[in-house]
């Protein structure tokens, strides 16, 4: 389970404050919704649950299964089962993507005190999870998401997680960028991970994405709090509305 | 003005080392007279320093306190497995080898075979003389001037006309001299019309003795030949290694070549390219690897003097501690090389505050129908690469060495021939893995 508690969180290099108090649970086996507007501190939320250094937590906790992440390097959080998909996936020149997933997934496993996986058993874990994406082998042989168009970047992300069987996934704007049938493809994908075993953050703008990967709750995050949370419903209610009654909450 | 520089203790020893050395280096008497003349030209020059604008940022006066004695004949033969333990990964590369230890050419340790069609032979049995003897008129600087006086051996190789090698030609200098002293080679390659050869020059040493190394290659590639050069320098930190590279390209012609330079304590590679013929191209992959003092140097001009011709240059630069890397990069467009594409970039990436990365790129240009371009980056690892490699579970050291590994891997990529290029990798690796003194 995902507790976050008060959680005040600011820009490390300025004083300037992006989350104000912020509670959240996320129970294991449910998908949450997390939508607002522009600058209501939804990335801040995805780069703060993953260890992002630019960010200072100032205040409040967040407890992943009943212990505080807060003090662990992001890579700890990832051996812990924390996953973040981003919105916009980084570039790696150099680094073909086959060698940096088995990096991933053997860190990962070293880390969880598994067995390290040899290569003929990661060839053909890869070769399974990248079918179910539309991504083949020689799309990993390039180096990580360089030349990919912005599906492909998506595809790519979901894969890593796939590989790396996260226990709380989430996913920042997993829907920008992508057209309508590489939409379905990624929401594919994520659905196939849900599981009672997982939860599952998804950040949204639009309800668009809630049509394939269907929540348990919906939450509208302004002005760094919570400020509304409902069933999958709201999230029919703000399209239609918009969230200008939220906008108008700071005036 | 007239002012008298004075000299010092490495440019007053020069001289005499040579009177005593002359009556034992190779050659009848045309390639004495050269060497007399270079002699004279490099007493003229004296050592560079930093007010001459090419050698703004290497200022070899300063730095060359001594000039070590020239490497008397190795007393005690080497050992194959002694060689293969100095050339570390280019040991098990599959190719024709040609050994010079301490400047002069071992037999027993080389082997030609595999290079069916091509004639070899060795500037010690007089074969260079009348290439000497050419060189010295152009040889307008100290540091060539020196190479033509003092040169004991190199490989003369011929590649005639439609040969095609089987296998690359590797070239090995090793040096196992048991005092600090000076090794002095010169190559001479001739790729004649429509033949191809890959050849690999690699410096290492044995033993811990500071060496001193002037080596220079002069390659004429004619028209339609393809040829891929390759050089690595295992040197040590104590070091010094100057190099030339002169290079004529025909018509048609494809010339590769890369460099890798891993902490060779003082060195300065000139490569100078003339894209003489039209429609050539030349492809330069560099990497230079420094850390706690090391000062390594390259400095290149590509001068596209026939229309139609592309040129290509990426050059990496990691640098740790104290290290100093120079990248002068010239490429200059003659008025009539019309349809020029030349493009260079030089990217450094700097791990400590302390290190310095000087970058020259510079274009000079006559012609009006170019593409030319030219880029230098200078940068730290990017913060927000390591914290995506560690949100996939990579430790941050980890992810620090992938991508360093990455950056360097991405010029080393551009060698064409598989074995070495997994054995200049290998060596990069090493140098990564490698802790700072």
């Amino acid at each position: 389970m995902l507790e976050i508690k008060n959680l005040h969180v600011k820009i490390a290099a300025e004083d300037k404050p992006i989350l104000l108090g912020l509670d959240l649970v996320v129970p294991t086996g449910e998908v949450h919704a997390i939508m607002g507007p522009n600058g209501s501190g939804k990335s801040t939320l995805a780069y703060v649950l993953a260890g992002r250094r630019d960010y200072e937590v100032t205040q409040g906790d967040i407890l992943w299964n009943g212990e505080s992440i807060l003090g662990m390097a992001p890579d700890e959080r990832a051996a812990a089962g924390v996953f973040l998909a981003f919105q916009y996936p980084m570039e790696i020149p150099g680094v073909a993507g086959l060698t940096f997933l088995r990096t991933a997934v053997n860190a990962v496993a070293k880390r969880r005190g598994n067995k390290e996986l040899t290569t003929p058993e990661f060839l053909k874990l890869v070769k399974a999870k990248g079918a179910e994406l539309n991504i083949d082998i020689d799309m990993l042989k390039r180096p990580v998401n360089v030349g990919f168009s912005g599906g492909e970047k998506k595809r790519s992300e979901i894969l890593q997680m796939a590989l790396l069987q996260p226990s709380l996934c989430v996913l920042d704007e997993t829907d920008s960028g992508l057209d309508i049938d590489a939409l379905k493809v990624v929401s594919d994908g994520v659905n196939a991970l849900r599981s009672k075993d997982r939860a599952m953050v998804v950040i949204t703008h639009y309800q668009r994405l809630l049509n394939h990967i269907v929540p348990d709750k919906v939450h509208v995050l302004a002005h760094g709090r919570i400020q509304k949370t409902g069933g999958k419903e709201l999230a029919l209610e703000l399209e239609k509305s918009g969230y200008a009654d939220f906008k108008s909450l700071a005036a | 003005m007239n002012t008298t520089v004075m000299k010092t203790k490495a440019e007053r020893a020069i001289p005499e080392q040579f009177e005593a050395a002359l009556p034992g280096l190779p050659g009848g008497a045309k390639a004495q007279d050269a060497r007399r003349a270079a002699m004279a030209h490099f007493i003229d020059l004296g050592l560079p320093h930093r007010r001459i604008e090419e050698w703004k940022y290497t200022d070899l006066r300063a730095r060359l306190q001594e000039a070590f004695v020239p490497a008397q004949k190795p007393p005690v033969t080497v050992s194959p497995e002694a060689l293969a333990s100095a050339l570390g990964p280019f040991a098990a590369i599959a190719c024709a080898r040609l050994v010079f230890v301490d400047g002069r050419c071992d037999t027993s340790l080389s082997s030609l075979d595999g290079l069916v069609g091509a004639k070899v032979s060795s500037l010690a049995d007089g074969s260079g003389d009348d290439h000497l003897a050419a060189v010295v008129g152009s040889a307008a600087n100290a540091v060539a001037a020196l190479n033509v006086a003092f040169a004991t051996d190199g490989a003369v190789v011929n590649v005639p006309a439609s040969v095609v090698l089987d296998h690359p030609l590797m070239v090995v200098f090793l040096s196992t001299a048991a005092v600090p002293s000076t090794v002095t080679t010169r190559c001479f390659l001739n790729v004649g019309e429509g033949a191809s050869a890959t050849v690999l020059e690699v410096h290492a040493q044995i033993g811990a003795s500071a060496v001193q190394s002037n080596a220079a290659a002069e390659l004429i590639i004619c028209d339609r030949a393809t040829v891929d050069h390759v050089k690595v320098v295992l040197g040590a930190a104590n070091g010094v290694h100057l190099s030339n590279w002169d290079v004529r390209v025909g018509a048609n012609a494809l010339y590769r070549a890369a460099q890798l330079t891993p902490s060779a304590g003082l060195a300065r590679n000139e490569i100078r390219i003339n894209l003489e013929g039209r429609d050539s191209k030349f492809d330069f992959a560099g990497v230079v690897l420094g850390r706690n003092s090391d000062h390594i140097d390259t400095t290149m001009e590509i001068r596209h003097l026939a229309p139609g011709c592309q040129s290509r240059e990426l050059f990496k630069t990691v640098i740790d501690d104290r290290a100093r890397a120079v990248f002068q990069g010239k490429v200059y467009v003659a008025q009539a090389a019309q349809q020029t594409d030349g493009k260079q970039m030089a990217q450094a990436l700097m791990l400590s505050p302390d290190a310095e990365f000087d970058s020259k790129p510079e274009l000079e240009i006559y012609a009006d129908d170019v593409a030319c371009g030219h880029g230098s980056t200078c940068a730290e690892i990017d913060p927000a690469l390591i914290f995506y490699c560690q949100s996939r579970g990579i430790p941050e050291a980890q992810a620090r060495a992938l991508l360093i590994e990455s950056f360097v891997g991405d010029a080393i990529e551009k060698i064409d021939n598989p074995s070495i290029r997994r054995a200049m990798s290998d060596v990069a690796l090493g140098w990564l893995a490698a802790k700072s003194a």
